[in-house]
């Protein structure tokens, strides 16, 4: 385009036909007359005149400087190119934003300041679509509906007490429909108070709706009646008057239940206990013949009380279900089996270490802090072999599992019956072991769950109860002097008092006693009541064995036993109580252990499981076992019994899981070397060798007899006469080549078998080489030439069984590739950025930046704003005093001149004058 | 100048410690009525008089009979040798004890005089060593004697280390009872001093060499005080702290660090000299590397030490590995068969022993190189892990991980992990006669006991040990090997007290599980007639009941 700024605008304009030659008035008229074109024309006008000056303001848009980039290569349509390339209207976005600051920051100028000022809340006050009339109306409505809200204030029959019961998210939880016919089950004799919720509301709207019909009724008689008619205001007086009464009496009413009900409460547990002894029909059938011998028994009285329990029971019983189908004995005996065998598979699972579902997570972060301790490059539980070895197994075990069958149960409530009839009581505890066998196998086909046991117990404390109350001596003892009521012991301390006068042999039977006695089910502190008491137990039983007497042992295992069976309620305040004793073992005399603790810890072996690859009882006192057989330099010949006990407890607790002890070879290998009469002339093998103490070889024991080693063997400082130290020598060796055999078929399967009893064989034939076979009875030297022989047995079935290892049979890790990956429809505009992380971090950060520099220019836009502002105001004061200053000048430049005309008057006047006076 | 500093510090300590005697005095007074105070007064006088006049000099003779009872009153042998000692310095530092040519003949006779009385005084210290109470005090005035003597003495400018005065001061102070005296006196001096350090070695030296019979106990605090001088300075520039100011030429001993160190491989040769016992020797293996061979010249006098100690088995030869270490690495020591010797290191008490987590330090250092033979490598690891058999599991813990970063470095050893039959006879023969372990256990050579043809049975077996950990960790062998290493740091130094307490340390949340089933005997046999078996305890074990 060529020519100046003004040419070009001169010829667009004529070009819009906005300036042309001048017309003429036919012309114009002739516009003039169109009339329905002429808003059109000027609209079209001023259209044009807007693009006109658009397109010669070159400050209107901003643009890519030098034009469009590569115009070949959008697909737009070409009208849109002109749209496109104006990147932004800054005069546009400049005259918005001063407009919008003058519209708040101005705002907040003028405001600064200046404090106070009222604020109209008044409803539609602000809004000019409304008119004065409508405001009114509006408002007045409002505050009507407000007042309404509280007119319930006044109603005579609403109940003022707030609703009784619960509610759920403003409902009541329980419906009238659905109490209606539960409530039509009911006796309602058997239940005077029943269950009532109190004033439920269909109760209540039942009871209104009567007094209104009852009121409508007198009205309608004494409308009937010829007498006067009643006034309006003496009917509803009439109406109140009885609403009143009514309230009061439902008062009364309520009263009335709530002192039953509080009765009842009183009653409860008794009650609860009548509930839950609905047994299952089996039982009852197994109880039928018993039942009838009780009825021939015992008295009419207690029949007729027992009648009455039963009636209450089925009554209270709200939720009677038909009960079970009664089982086959096939099918419980499969039942049965079943949960054993899942059982089972739960061990299993545990001894290889795999968690279970819920344990799963807890499992994990336990592995993550070892892994953090140890270098976390395992996965412990994803070995394909321990698979394989735990499915043997499996395979193996399953018809144990179901021979077993129901041993399950516990039979320390069998002799329960007996305090119950209070006739036969001569409970020795020998006696209740074979009372347990011969009951057995009632209890067995019983086949009860550990709940149905509990529920035995809990069924004869509750009938013990009342024998107890009827007898003279509420608190007398039987006929061993044991009391039928104890405190529960709640310490050691206690339990020892409380045990006093007690004979150890009649332990058990106090324990059951108290066991029933406080029984969870009978009160809600029962549960930490006999958890602190299942503790107590556990540190008397320590006690007890310190104080070992050889009678006791029968005693020891009865309370173990409780223990057992209380640790299935109260798993850890026993597992507590237990690692407590570990614990105090280990930091005082971890190397010199006393009976109690052998107790203890045959006690943990047997109630917990030890084939779990991690146990929190038992991978202590496993712990604490090899401690003391790898550690201790035996000194005495107590030393090696104390060994040897935990050597063979160590074996059991091995027995299941197969896991391999290193101590307990080092003991008994170090163990015959140093029994054996001679020391041996080479090294055996890999183990450490203890020289003995003296006096330790065994010499010239050829007349002894084998014994079996018992626990007073354990206790160190005794003098021994020659023999007996002969004997306890024998014993020894016996007891220990009775562990290798036992250990050597335990371990059998073990890769690493052939290594491990190696020198086990060569240490047996050590001891059984001339020299030291002289010394040791022919018994013996033939023991232990059998299990040398069974020892080279296994080991050529090992060296025969033996393959190379092969452990590495993983999928081949890929080598990690560091190829650029190709995008197919890359941007360059993108970031492409393979770290999420990283990529979110830096796209925040762009925002951040993008942010703080909008954020700044508006300040400075802000500022601008002011100052602009500032000195607009400024100037509009300046100039207004400037204008004032320049009346004022004027105006006393006027008086000044009118002045001096004055003067000049008043001195040509007198000029005049004077001229004239002369 | 520090030495003028120091005196000073000296004097306000004698001063201190004077204080203090008065104070105690004073108490003393109070109970024990004037006898104190009339001694403390005439001491006072006396000193008084002395320094009022030579004519008074008799004096010192009274003072130093009064020192020399210091077994019957030691209050009045500790007051009048802290006077004595102070009219020495003054008298030396006069100058009254130097003898010149140019002086009357009267004069030389004083000066002699008091030169005999001073050695008087010195023999009358020595022996308040001897008694417990007054030794420490007495160190004291000996060495702020000793400082005045070096100083003013002789004639020359320069100080004159009095080396005949210490010498016998080292000797009192080793015979002495008092065992507060010699820390104190490592304390104070030694470690501070670079000059009494050098003159003590050598003082040590001559005193051990002289006698001709040192009885154990001298032996023992030798021993204790050559230990406890451990911080071998770097170089002679280190040398600047004196006792007293040392000549100022160049060249002089005291300013050489070899010559320093010198006198130390001095005194501690002669100390092995004598012989060592068993406990000594084990302390001396501890301290080797630390303290002991970098005071040594020419550490090669060590090498049959240590060599013999390394010979001679059992822990002995484990605690002497370090300094044989310490010579192979530093002083380009030829250990001939070193290897072989470290491979019969390995034997049954090792992994029990009370110096495993060191022994495995350093035979991690010695196996760290990737150039030693596989084979050599393998043996290592078949040994272990057939000792990881009877092995405690705090050592298993180690020699596992250990064993993983081995396998890393050496492939050539995993064949020991993962070993293919390759031919069909090959399976055949497995088949049929199982397989013998190649491994020979009593071979003495750690090159020829093919264990590489071998396999880690051991470890496998422990992947099934009683202690979930160890078998956890027993198992990072059959894993894949995608860690680097393992950082041993983290397994060494377990213990079963250590295992225990991390166990029983963490609370209790989680129900345990327990058994299901009740047994019905523990400790009591079955019946005759019941058909289940015994437990393994019940049927070994006597419980009383048949």
């Amino acid at each position: 385009m060529a020519g100046s700024q003004l040419k070009r605008l001169k010829a667009s304009l004529r070009e819009q036909g906005l300036i042309g030659p001048q017309q003429s008035k036919k012309q114009k008229r002739k516009n003039a007359q169109d009339q329905k074109g002429k808003n059109d024309k000027r609209l079209q006008r001023t259209e044009a005149l807007a693009s006109i000056r658009e397109q010669f303001n070159p400050f209107q848009f901003k643009t890519n400087a030098r034009g469009p980039k590569f115009e070949v290569t959008t697909n737009k349509p070409v009208g849109d190119m002109a749209a496109m390339a104006i990147k932004g209207r800054p005069g546009l976005a400049r005259a918005v934003g001063e407009e919008r600051r003058r519209q708040t920051l101005l705002v907040e100028m003028q405001r600064r300041n200046k404090v106070g000022g009222l604020i109209d809340r008044r409803f539609g006050e602000d809004d000019p679509n409304m008119s004065l009339e409508e405001k009114m109306i509006e408002r007045y409505t409002r505050e009507q509906q407000r007042n309404h809200k509280k007119s319930a204030v006044f109603d005579l029959e609403e109940d003022d007490e707030p609703m009784g019961g619960l509610t759920h998210m403003g409902k009541p939880l329980f419906d009238d429909d659905e109490e209606e016919p539960a409530r039509d089950d009911f006796d309602e004799e058997d239940l005077p108070s029943g269950d009532e919720s109190d004033s439920s509301r269909a109760e209540r709207r039942r009871l209104k709706r009567q007094r209104l019909a009852g009121a409508a009724e007198e009205q309608e008689e004494e409308d009937g009646q010829p007498e006067r008619k009643k006034t309006k205001k003496e009917i509803y007086e009439e109406i109140i008057a009885k609403s009143k009464l009514h309230k009061y009496e439902r008062q009364a009413a309520k009263e009335e239940d709530n002192e039953l009900r509080e009765e009842l409460d009183k009653t409860m547990p008794e009650l609860q206990a009548l509930l839950f002894q609905r047994e299952k029909p089996p039982s009852n059938d197994q109880k039928g013949p018993l039942d009838s011998i009780v009825i021939a028994g015992k008295d009419k009285a207690a029949l007729d009380k027992d009648y009455d329990i039963r009636v209450k029971q089925l009554a209270a019983d709200k939720r009677a279900q038909p009960a079970e189908r009664t089982k086959t004995e096939e099918e419980k005996a499969e039942e049965e089996s079943r949960r054993l065998k899942e059982l089972e598979e739960k061990r299993l699972r545990r001894m290889r270490g795999e968690a279970d579902e819920e344990e799963e997570d807890e499992e994990e972060e336990k592995a993550e802090k070892k892994g953090s301790a140890e270098g976390q490059a395992y996965d412990p539980f994803s070995t394909e072999e321990n698979d394989e070895f735990g499915l043997g197994k499996g395979v193996k075990y399953r018809p144990t599992a179901t021979e077993l069958g129901f041993d399950d149960e516990d039979d320390f409530l069998i002799d329960d019956d007996l305090v119950a009839s209070g006739s036969e009581l001569e409970l020795d505890s020998d006696d209740m072991g074979g009372e347990a066998s011969e009951d057995e196998d009632a209890e067995s086909e019983a086949g009860s769950d550990d709940d149905e046991f509990v529920k035995g117990i809990l069924t004869e404390a509750e009938s013990k109860d009342p024998v107890f109350q009827a007898a003279e001596n509420a608190k007398g003892d039987d006929e061993n002097g044991i009391p039928y009521t104890f405190p529960c012991p709640q310490t050691h301390e206690q339990l020892l008092k409380v045990f006093e006068g007690i004979e150890v042999t009649k332990l058990p039977v106090a324990v059951q006693r108290i066991r029933a006695l406080y029984h969870p089910k009978l009160d809600s502190k029962n549960k930490e009541r006999l958890g602190q008491f299942s503790q107590a137990l556990v540190q008397h039983v320590a006690y007890l064995g310190d104080r070992f007497e050889p009678h006791w042992f029968p005693t020891l295992e009865s309370l173990s036993r409780h223990i057992h069976s209380l640790a299935k309620s109260f798993p850890i305040e026993v597992a507590k109580a237990y690692r407590a004793h570990i614990q105090e073992m280990e930091q005082q005399r971890p190397l010199s252990l006393t009976v109690g603790d052998l107790v203890v810890l045959t006690a943990i072996g047997t109630t917990f499981p030890t084939s779990d690859h991690f146990h929190q009882v038992v991978t202590p006192a496993m712990l604490a076992i090899a401690r003391y057989l790898g550690q201790k330099i035996p000194q005495g010949l107590s030393d090696y019994a104390t060994g040897t006990y935990l050597s063979i407890l160590s074996l059991q607790y091995q027995q299941f899981s197969k896991r391999y002890v290193p101590e307990l070879m080092n003991f008994c290998l170090n163990t015959l070397c140093s029994l054996a009469h001679e020391k041996p002339r080479e090294k055996l093998g890999f183990f450490p060798v203890h020289e003995p103490a003296a006096g330790i070889r065994i010499k010239g024991a050829s007349k002894t007899t084998i014994r079996q080693l018992n626990c007073s063997d354990c206790q160190p400082n005794q003098s021994l006469s020659p023999e007996e130290e002969g004997s306890l020598k024998v014993a020894i060796i016996s007891t220990i080549t009775a562990v290798l055999k036992a250990a050597a078929e335990t371990w059998h399967k073990l890769p690493a078998f052939y290594e491990t009893f190696q020198p086990a064989l060569l240490a047996l034939q050590h001891l059984t080489s001339k020299p030291n076979a002289a010394h040791l009875p022919p018994a013996l030297t033939a023991k232990l030439t059998d299990t040398a022989s069974t020892i080279a047995r296994l080991l050529q079935l090992a060296r025969l069984s033996r393959r190379p290892l092969e452990l590495h049979h993983h999928r081949p890790l890929a080598i990690r590739t560091y190829v650029p990956k190709f995008e197919d429809s890359f941007d360059p505009d993108k970031h492409y950025d393979p770290d999420r992380e990283r990529a979110e971090l830096a796209k925040l950060k762009a925002e951040h930046k993008r942010e703080r520099k909008g954020a700044l220019r508006e300040l400075r836009k802000d500022a601008a704003f002011i100052r602009r502002e500032n000195l607009r105001i400024k100037k509009e004061r300046d100039a207004a005093y400037e204008k004032k200053y320049k009346r004022l000048v004027a105006e006393i430049q006027g008086q000044e001149g009118q002045a001096a005309n004055e003067y000049a008057r008043e001195k040509a006047a007198r000029k005049r004058k004077a001229a004239r006076g002369r | 100048m520090p030495a003028a500093t120091e005196e000073v510090a000296v004097k306000t300590s004698v001063k201190r410690k004077r204080q203090e005697n008065g104070d105690q005095l004073k108490k003393r007074r109070k109970s024990a009525g004037s006898d104190g105070e009339e001694l403390q007064a005439k001491i006072e006088k006396l000193e008084a008089e002395i320094q009022e006049s030579k004519k008074h000099y008799n004096n010192i003779v009274t003072l130093i009979e009064l020192a020399q009872k210091h077994n019957d009153d030691a209050k009045a042998a500790l007051a009048g040798s802290e006077a004595l000692c102070r009219i020495f310095i003054r008298l030396l530092a006069a100058g009254n004890l130097v003898k010149r040519k140019d002086v009357s003949e009267k004069e030389a006779t004083v000066t002699s005089w008091l030169r005999d009385r001073l050695a008087d005084y010195r023999g009358a210290l020595l022996s308040m060593f001897r008694s417990e109470n007054l030794a420490l005090n007495t160190l004291m005035l000996a060495m702020a004697l000793l400082k005045a003597e070096a100083q003013h003495l002789s004639d020359s400018e320069e100080a004159v280390f009095p080396r005949y005065f210490f010498s016998d001061i080292i000797a009192a102070l080793l015979e002495s009872p008092a065992e507060q005296l010699r820390e104190h006196f490592s304390e104070k001096f030694i470690d501070k001093y670079d000059d009494i350090r050098f003159y003590t070695f050598e003082a040590i030296k001559a005193y051990l060499t002289d006698h001709e019979h040192v009885d154990e106990g001298v032996r023992d605090t030798v021993f204790e005080m050559l230990l406890s001088m451990e911080d071998v300075p770097e170089s002679s520039e280190d040398l600047e702290n004196f006792y007293i100011e040392p000549p100022q030429k160049k060249k002089h001993p005291l300013r050489s660090l070899s010559q320093h160190k010198k006198q130390a491989q001095e005194a501690w040769l002669a100390l092995m000299q004598l012989g060592l016992s068993k406990e000594q020797r084990k302390k001396v293996l501890e301290a080797m590397a630390t303290s002991i061979a970098p005071w040594f010249t020419k550490p090669e006098l060590l090498m049959d030490f240590l060599t013999d100690c390394y010979n001679s088995g059992g822990s002995i030869s484990l605690l002497a590995l370090s300094g044989v270490f310490y010579l192979i690495q530093e002083r380009n020591l030829d250990y001939p068969e070193f290897y072989t010797k470290l491979y019969s290191l390995l034997d049954a008490d090792i992994l029990h022993s009370k110096y495993r987590s060191r022994f495995f330090r350093l035979l991690d250092t010695f196996l760290a190189s990737s150039h030693l033979p596989a084979v050599l490598v393998a043996s290592f690891i078949k040994r272990l892990a057939r000792l990881a058999l009877n092995a405690p599991p705090s050592a298993i813990v180690v020699i596992v991980p250990w064993f993983y970063n081995l396998f890393k470095k050496h492939p050539l050893t995993t064949f020991m992990m993962h070993r293919v039959p390759r031919t069909k006879e090959e399976k055949d023969l497995l088949e049929r006669e199982g397989l013998e372990d190649p491994f020979l256990p009593d071979e003495k050579d750690p090159m020829e006991t093919r264990a590489i043809d071998s396999c880690l049975w051991e470890i496998v077996q422990l992947q099934s040990h009683y202690h979930p950990n160890v078998a956890t960790i027993a198992k990072i062998i059959s894993e894949q090997f995608t860690k680097q290493a393992y950082n041993l740091e983290d397994f060494l130094d377990h213990s079963y007290g250590s295992l225990l307490e991390a166990e029983i340390s963490k609370e209790v949340k989680k129900p345990p599980v327990v058994e299901y089933m009740i047994p019905k005997r523990i400790f009591t046999k079955a019946g005759p007639g019941v058909e289940e078996k015994d437990s393994l305890l019940a049927s070994l074990w006597d419980f009383g009941s048949s």
